[in-house]
């Protein structure tokens, strides 16, 4: 049985002065609704996104419909000015932006086939980390 | 010291090798190396319904930067989850004791505008009724003099501008409200009634495209508690 663990620790001193951040959660990755059950299919990677087009990293298939999904994509250029778009829907639903250095994580309902998670790179070439946690996904067969 | 988050995942048994990575990052701003200053603060919220929550609007952002979202679900009980949406576009389901950290592009929509032209012979005690506030004329019995009243007002949900001596002009704070203002000297929703042979005339001037990038969350039970937290420019 797979057992994943993801934590956040976030940490300030100087954001709100009179408050010291100093938090942390930590969570593991269950199956849908489960007390107990581990998520327990995984896809990862490294890729070089390159500017001018946009990419979809992570297909929505029907298996991951509903499904307790999490993704964490992270932005390992060292240029700081680089960033992606994280977006789905054709890019008309822009999540945000994750400039050199920064990392996201978040679930993911894979709520149709629209809803591909997509990364577009501007400013030049960003390297990016990726794995999803997932509860299984429809396989493409091979023509 | 700046605002860090790390990132730790460890796993065994989800491939036949153990997994660790950590992954540090300090929350700056867009595009440099400048640390990120502002901050909703840590905040709770616990929901009463299972209807749609709004957490953050985007028009009260600055778009496209650098903007971070902490969300967790607080329960302990594991079937409870809230979904969490960018406008009506699902992005998933934090279920109990789940956290994300999220980028927000907090891409705001066009609010409406209309401009009302105040022209001819007003009088004193002359009002204009518009947003549930009403304006009534004093002594000074001229179009300058109104319209410098209307500026003067505060509106609950528009701003107004004096775009000239005499017309004002009206933005919607909200992007979201679609409403169209009645256009024309006999606006149904600006209405002026004056003694004298003074007009207020309504014309739109901007027509609103509402926000499609605000943060929602809807519970999958009544009551839920959600606990977030903004990192913004």
């Amino acid at each position: 049985m797979a057992t994943t663990q993801a934590t956040i620790s976030l940490r300030s001193s100087d954001l709100i002065p009179s408050q010291v951040l100093s938090l942390t959660s930590s969570k593991r990755l269950l199956k849908a609704g489960s007390a107990s059950e581990g998520v327990d299919h995984l896809d990862m990677g490294r890729v070089d996104i390159v500017t001018g087009t946009s990419f979809d990293l992570i297909d929505a298939t029907a298996l991951g419909l509903g499904k307790n999904n999490y993704i964490y994509i992270a932005n390992k250029s060292t240029s700081e000015s680089n960033f992606i778009t994280i977006s789905h829907v054709d890019r008309t639903i822009i999540m945000g932006r994750l400039y050199g250095g920064d990392f996201a994580f978040f679930p993911w309902s894979a709520h149709d086939a629209a809803h591909d998670i997509e990364v577009t790179a501007f400013n030049g070439t960003s390297t990016i980390e990726y794995a999803v946690f997932h509860e299984g996904k429809t396989l493409i067969s091979a023509s | 010291m700046a605002t860090k988050a790390t990132f730790t995942l460890s796993s065994t048994g989800l491939v036949s090798d153990n997994m660790n990575f950590s992954t540090d990052a300090t929350l700056t701003q867009a595009g440099g190396a400048v640390d990120i200053a502002n901050t909703s603060g840590l905040a709770r919220k616990t929901t009463a319904s299972t209807a749609q929550y709004t957490l953050f609007k985007a028009d009260e952002y600055t778009s496209d930067r650098s903007n971070k979202l902490y969300l967790k679900n607080t329960s302990s009980t594991a079937a409870e989850y809230f979904t969490v949406s960018i406008d009506d576009e699902t992005i998933g389901r934090l279920y109990a004791g789940d956290w994300a950290l999220i980028p927000w592009s907090a891409t705001g929509g066009t609010p409406a505008a209309f401009s009302v032209t105040f022209a001819s012979s007003w009088a004193e005690n002359d009002t204009a009724v518009f947003d549930g506030v009403t304006i009534t004329l004093g002594s000074t019995e001229t179009t300058a003099a109104m319209v410098d009243l209307v500026v003067a007002a505060q509106y609950p949900n528009w701003t107004v501008v004096e775009t000239s001596s005499t017309v004002a002009t009206f933005t919607a704070k909200d992007s979201n409200d679609l409403s169209l203002i009645e256009e024309g000297a006999a606006s149904d929703d600006y209405v002026v009634t004056t003694a004298g042979s003074g007009t207020g005339t309504v014309a739109r001037t901007v027509a609103p495209v509402a926000s499609a990038n605000d943060i929602k969350i809807t519970p999958g039970q009544s009551a839920n508690t959600v606990e977030y937290m903004l990192f913004h420019e």
